[in-house]
């Protein structure tokens, strides 16, 4: 963790900024104290060299006051003149020594005391010199009084000797401490030189590292960039669109390649303008495409035209051209879009409108034949229905026995076309009529439909229990008719020998069923159930049995149009919902009806 | 206002002739003492009722598909005159559309007849209808919201 | 100069009655013969004013303990019906025989017999006729205007409802509002 946030510290630029810039105050700070260390340093050996110096000349005057001595003891001996010559008391000699120790002493004030009492010594020394020498030469030696003298050079020498070598060795324990300083100061400064090279070293690494890094960056994201737009060349080639910008500043414009071939020429074959490109627009579009473009180059809002190019070679293209603004790197205003070639798409979509009209037509069509269905030619049967009431009720006598067969005989045909006008009323309201979903009782809508059905019930003797059943959104009209067939269904689909028992009730989905790829599940659908004791049929036509005119029962026992559970169909799904059956032969069948829970 | 008849006016407009038949045949069938009158289709009946010297119908019965002028029509026009604020009228049809149906009684129509097939169930029908608009009638109820669909 | 006029004095008598309810603005229909119905509704003043006027042709209205018995019958379930809060909840025939002091079958008997309608029918129609107000006036929910009449539930409620009108209380709300729009 730690070092994922050390590295993450480390290539944040900002934070190695900051970071540099203490290292490099560090190292600034090193050179001066080392600048400041070696400024000393060259300064004590200066002081070193100085007193080493000094301590030189001193000795030097001594071993001349030394060389005089000796050259005067030796004349004295002697009586050799020629020691005398160039060897004694040589004008300048000394002088220049005592200058040269002026010079070195000049900046220490006890030295300088010393020096002049020193030259004072000096000059006495000489002083007895003179006098000695005057005994010396003299004619009349006076041994006692040349010995004495002699006596007292020897012992002035010894004192001035004395006072020299005193000021030499204070000299020299200057030059013992400045020694020991400079060891110290060589030390640090050893350290101070190691520890600058050491960070120079590392700021030179870690700098040469993340410039490495950092080009490795930026060569992957160059790579990238260029990859893109070579995938983007590309793409714009294979979904044959083409892109454009404009340099409001500057007024250049610039295409892609691709932005060429849609319009069917060879990439970049023309400079770029609007003049050039306008070449291309079909003549009908020109004028509104040059207003919306330059409308938009005032306004900088963007425009999505869709117009028309002609092609070199007189083809037609629909382009879509999407443009927006924006500033690009430099600042520039630009206007940068998209063109994209509609043509296919255009064209399917004036197939589709062609489509749609004649399909409306169509519709047209059958709606006006299903208002003749529906009422037309229910008025004619009504007469006959009518008229055979008539007869029946009243002119059954004059008919003979056959006659009266098939007067019945013309009554069940009327009524089974009534009903199957009925069901075809009801089919096309489950397609065409007005859908008006709303919070249906579904509990009161089941009782109604037994009372409506009550005589049809008494009749076959049927037993009918509802149990507990939702409220559900719903168009009412429609759901009621979906129960006045199922449950029509059961009790004309019963078994002779005994009594229908019709039960309708709302059940949880247990096990998740599937229907058509999707879950059906306890929380998506109301599961309403009608089952019956009737006759059944297999369960292989449980699918069949919903498609429209479908019927599985021939014979006049059970006179069904095959309408019905085709409606019941068309209704359940106008519900988005489902409708299954369950059945056995002679056993009954188990109609389950799925309603969304929510609309 | 109401005038001195001894028993209901009943006024009923159907273009088809049988249908106008089975009408009358079923209401004498009935003897209920009605008086009733015969129009051959909604002009002739809206001609007739814009006389202001007539009297007034209790009750009255539409077809809806009628040329010239249909039962909707009629109605409309029927409800629009103050005059007939009393009367009552039933729309009689053979169309079962619930949308029918309401449309009619959002009108103004009282009542609503599903012409039946069957000759007694026709002689029924009508008996209701008549027993019922009568029961209104005389039991003072709410003239609004009297509505019967059969 | 001498007329010579024939007469039929019923329906001369036919006619004066129809002037004179006509007169008096009351809903009539003459029955069979010495029977008129009128709507309940009539004051008592124009009660008075008919007796009176007819009375000049001698015709005289019976005061029959029968119709009056009948009326009360209705008057009295029409307060069961709309003037209790909720419907009582003992049975009509108790609630009917004890207000009224006679047995229950006998006031059915009288009822039917005159009315050509049961006691039963009237309620029925009475109480479809309050529920009519009631949901006109949506201040109550269909649940709540069941338990108010008195339906043991609402599908009760609206499968009478369906009977008496043959419409479904939700149609009807419909109907009533949409034609309440148009008129406004």
């Amino acid at each position: 963790m730690k070092n994922i946030k050390l590295l993450k510290l480390y290539k944040n630029s900002e934070i190695f900024k900051i970071a540099l810039g203490i290292a490099i105050a560090v190292v600034c700070y090193i050179a001066s104290v080392f600048y400041t260390q070696m400024r000393s340093l060259d300064s004590s050996v200066n002081l070193i060299a100085n007193a080493t110096e000094t301590q030189l000349e001193l000795e030097k005057v001594l071993s001349i006051i030394s060389i005089y001595e000796t050259n005067l003891r030796t004349y004295i001996i002697t009586k050799d003149e020629s020691y005398l010559e160039n060897r004694f008391l040589r004008k300048g000699e000394i002088e220049s020594n005592l200058k040269e120790i002026d010079k070195l002493v000049a900046n220490n004030p006890t030295r300088v005391k010393d020096v002049k009492r020193l030259k004072g010594l000096i000059e006495y020394r000489f002083a007895l010199f003179r006098e000695t020498l005057l005994l010396a030469k003299s004619k009349n030696p006076n041994s006692a009084a040349l010995n004495a003298k002699l006596q007292e050079s020897n012992d002035f020498t010894e004192i001035m000797k004395n006072f020299v070598y005193k000021t030499i060795n204070a000299e020299g324990d200057k030059v013992k401490i400045h020694n020991d300083n400079h060891q110290f100061e060589l030390e640090d400064s050893m350290i101070s030189a190691f520890l600058l090279v050491i960070l120079s070293l590392l700021i030179l690494l870690l700098s040469f590292n993340k410039m490495n890094v950092d080009i490795a960056e930026l060569k992957k994201t160059n790579d990238e960039l260029k990859f893109l737009n070579r995938s983007f060349n590309n793409a714009e080639k294979i979904a044959g669109f083409g892109h454009w910008k404009i340099n409001l500043e500057k007024d250049t414009y610039t295409y892609s390649d691709n932005f060429f071939r849609l319009i069917g020429l060879e990439p970049q074959s023309f400079t770029p303008s609007l003049e050039n490109i306008s070449k291309y627009i079909h003549p009908d579009d020109l004028e509104y495409v040059t207003r919306m473009h330059m409308d938009s180059l005032r306004t900088h809002k963007p425009t999505s035209l869709m117009y028309r190019f002609v092609l070199p070679d007189g083809e037609i293209k629909y382009i879509m051209s999407v443009g927006s603004f924006t500033k690009n790197g430099k600042g520039e205003s630009v206007k940068t879009g998209v063109n994209y070639d509609m043509t296919d798409q255009f064209k399917k979509t004036i197939e589709l409108e062609e489509n749609n009209k004649e399909l409306k037509s169509i519709n047209e069509e059958l709606e006006s034949f299903n208002n003749i269905v529906s009422h037309d030619l229910q008025e004619p049967l009504h007469k006959i229905q009518m008229f055979i009431s008539r007869i029946e009720s009243k002119e059954m006598d004059g008919i003979s026995e056959q006659g009266k067969i098939y007067f019945s005989k013309i009554r069940t045909s009327a009524n089974k076309m009534q009903t199957l006008l009925i069901d075809l009323v009801n089919y096309s309201r489950t397609i065409k009529g007005d859908k008006v979903f709303e919070d249906t009782d579904l509990n009161g809508l089941v009782n109604q439909v037994i009372d409506e059905l009550s005589s049809n019930i008494e009749d076959k003797n049927a037993e009918i229990t509802v149990g507990d059943l939702p409220v559900v959104k719903a168009i009412s009209f429609q759901i009621e008719q979906l129960f006045i067939n199922l449950i029509t269904n059961s009790l004309k689909y019963s078994q002779e020998d005994r009594a229908p028992k019709i039960s309708i009730f709302s059940k949880n989905i247990e096990e998740n069923e599937i229907y058509d790829n999707e879950i059906i599940s306890n929380e998506k659908y109301y599961k309403i159930v009608v089952e019956d004791n009737g006759i059944g049929f297999k369960q292989e036509y449980a699918e069949k049995i919903f498609v429209l005119f479908q019927r599985l029962e021939t014979g006049s026992k059970y006179s069904g149009t095959g309408l019905g559970l085709a409606i019941c169909k068309r209704i359940v799904d106008n519900h988005d919902g489902f409708i299954k059956v369950l059945s056995e032969p002679n056993v009954g069948s188990q109609f389950c009806v799925f309603l969304p829970k929510k609309a | 206002m109401i005038s001195h008849e001894d028993s209901m006016r009943i006024l009923i407009a159907d273009d088809d002739e049988d249908d106008r038949t089975f009408f009358s045949d079923a209401m004498m069938e009935l003897k209920m003492n009605n008086n009733l009158t015969l129009f051959n289709d909604g002009k002739e009946l809206m001609d007739y009722l814009a006389n202001p010297d007539i009297m007034l119908p209790h009750l009255l019965f539409l077809d809806l598909n009628m040329p010239r002028k249909s039962g909707f029509e009629c109605l409309k026009e029927i409800r629009a005159d103050l005059r007939f604020k009393d009367v009552s009228i039933a729309i009689y049809s053979t169309s079962s559309s619930e949308k029918d149906i309401e449309e009619t009684f959002i009108e103004g129509a009282n009542i609503y007849i599903k012409k039946p097939n069957d000759f007694n169930k026709l002689k029924k029908v009508i008996k209701e209808v008549l027993n019922v608009n009568w029961q209104f009638h005389s039991s003072g109820l709410n003239k609004e919201t009297f509505f019967f669909s059969i | 100069m001498k007329l010579y006029i024939k007469y039929d004095g019923i329906v001369a008598c036919r006619v004066i009655l129809q002037e004179q309810l006509e007169r008096l603005n009351i809903k009539h229909k003459l029955l069979d013969l010495g029977e008129i119905e009128i709507s309940d509704s009539v004051s008592d003043e124009s009660f008075a004013e008919l007796q009176d006027s007819l009375s000049r042709y001698s015709i005289f209205i019976v005061n029959n303990e029968k119709s009056q018995l009948i009326q009360k019958i209705k008057d009295t379930l029409v307060e069961m019906i709309y003037e209790n809060d909720k419907l009582p909840a003992i049975t009509i025939s108790q609630y009917l025989s004890e207000k009224m002091n006679f047995s229950y079958g006998y006031l059915t008997n009288i009822f039917s017999d005159n009315t050509h309608s049961s006691i039963e029918n009237f309620i029925i129609i009475q109480k479809i006729e309050r529920a009519k107000k009631l949901i006109i006036e949506d201040e109550l929910t269909l649940t709540e205007v069941s338990y108010k009449l008195n339906y043991s539930s609402v599908a009760y409620l609206s499968s009478q409802f369906k009977k008496v009108t043959g419409l479904t209380p939700s149609t009807f709300k419909r109907i009533v509002d949409k034609r309440r729009s148009l008129s406004n």
